[in-house]
């Protein structure tokens, strides 16, 4: 399984000289299978420069959002795949008493907010509620499970071989709650997140800044770091930075998040932060077991 | 690990900051919590007692009518709003771990959510408190 960063920044896209490292496009995340088959885990502004990377393939490819939140379907009206009628495009989403996923995106993708609507769209597009039990994608065993946020909001657990890749950009885990005591069947996320080999979770705020934004559903960095060791993630990216948030501030937001994760015994090659274009392949089990020989 | 669904989760967290009785169970009818209010009530913190099934809690506490006879599982208000998808109300008797009693009103309604009932909250009034922990601080 290969995962790479499309878009790393939360609530708005963020260009500009003070955000090229980490990146200003919102998120998504591209995934390919062990068989080659695609995946896009939500569909912000970054989806666009994946679609342009795409060049006409794949045929087929589905997106996986997790909530509808603006700044994750953002660029579902730029994604290039959709204007060709050779396309196949799948999109999960979470289910909703209100209206269909189909009828909720239908609101960005109409006017006045957009020159096309979804009906426009030449390639072939399905919408699909996420199921509430395992599916499958190719080879990959596809898990959705509500966590805690502002609306219907899902994580995703994709499992291919042996490597699992979890995808929470949007969590507040410890509203509430103190996650250095809660018995793990009641922290939001993390049947999906144990043990599994990447973490891709929302590490939004500095502790100092949450205090601001409590109910907002983001992480301060002790809340994400706590449920990374919690859940025994292999690796940890901190994703969906604030838009505020400068490089020159990640890199100290990255430094105090590994002097912090370090002192709660983590592997210092074991967290990052986020950066657009970032890429990580995730191995087989045969493959670690041979890099740890 | 059978991860609590959401709903559940942010029951119990909002729980836990009220300094009202309160009670959760799960879609089983299993109570899977109580807060800090409802263990000063009972005598017994929700961290000593753990999850129990409706036979033991009735072993425990009750509750009881007003002529001291147990009440039916099936016709307590949680278990009712659980099975039925509807809000319940009733008043009753219950029994602290002191031996004091506790009149109390309870409401209870169900969580219901996009996959069905996920289980029940109960908020729980005291109206008067007799016996053993009379005039406790």
């Amino acid at each position: 399984m290969k995962v790479k960063l499309w878009g790393t920044r939360g609530s708005i896209p963020s260009p500009g000289p003070e955000t090229i490292r980490y990146g200003g496009n919102t998120s998504c995340v591209g995934v390919t299978l062990s068989d080659g088959s695609l995946l896009a885990l939500d569909a912000g502004s970054g989806i666009r420069s994946l679609g342009l990377a795409l060049g006409s393939e794949p045929a087929r490819l589905h997106i996986l959002l997790t909530h509808l939140h603006l700044d994750h379907i953002l660029g579902l009206a730029f994604f290039a795949p959709a204007f060709r009628p050779q396309t196949e495009i799948v999109i999960w989403g979470p289910a909703s008493p209100e209206a269909s996923l189909r009828d909720r995106i239908a609101r960005y993708i109409s006017a006045p907010l957009s020159p096309v609507e979804v009906r426009e769209l030449p390639c072939d597009v399905s919408f699909r509620h996420c199921p509430e039990t395992e599916w499958e994608i190719g080879p990959a065993r596809i898990r959705a499970a509500s966590v805690a946020h502002r609306g219907p909001t899902l994580g995703y657990r994709i499992d291919d071989g042996d490597s699992s890749l979890t995808y929470i950009p949007d969590h507040e885990p410890a509203l509430g709650a103190d996650l250095d005591r809660l018995e793990e069947d009641w922290i939001s996320g993390f049947a999906l997140a144990r043990d599994t080999s990447l973490l891709i979770h929302d590490g939004q705020y500095t502790d100092a800044e949450y205090p601001e934004h409590v109910g907002w559903g983001h992480s301060a960095l002790s809340h994400s770091l706590a449920f990374a060791r919690r859940t025994g993630a292999e690796r940890t990216v901190l994703f969906h930075h604030d838009p505020l948030h400068s490089d020159d501030f990640l890199d100290g937001f990255a430094a105090e998040a590994q002097e912090r994760w370090v002192a709660l015994g983590g592997n210092p090659a074991a967290l990052e932060l986020g950066a657009e274009r970032a890429e990580y392949e995730l191995p087989a089990r045969a493959a670690k077991a041979a890099a740890a020989a | 690990m059978t991860q609590r669904p959401l709903e559940l989760i942010l029951a119990r967290n909002l729980m836990s900051a009220l300094s009202t009785p309160a009670f959760l169970v799960d879609e089983g009818g299993i109570l899977v919590f109580y807060n800090e209010a409802a263990g000063m009530m009972l005598g017994k913190r929700f961290e000593e007692l753990g999850t129990v099934g409706a036979a033991e809690w009735g072993q425990l506490f009750g509750p009881f009518g007003e002529d001291g006879e147990p009440i039916p599982y099936d016709d307590l208000p949680l278990v009712a709003a659980v099975r039925n998808g509807r809000p319940a109300h009733a008043e009753y008797v219950i029994h602290s771990s002191d031996g004091a009693s506790h009149e109390v009103e309870v409401s209870a309604f169900p969580i219901l959510t996009a996959h069905g009932s996920q289980g029940g909250i109960a908020i729980f009034w005291p109206t008067q408190m007799n016996g053993a922990g009379e005039g406790a601080a």
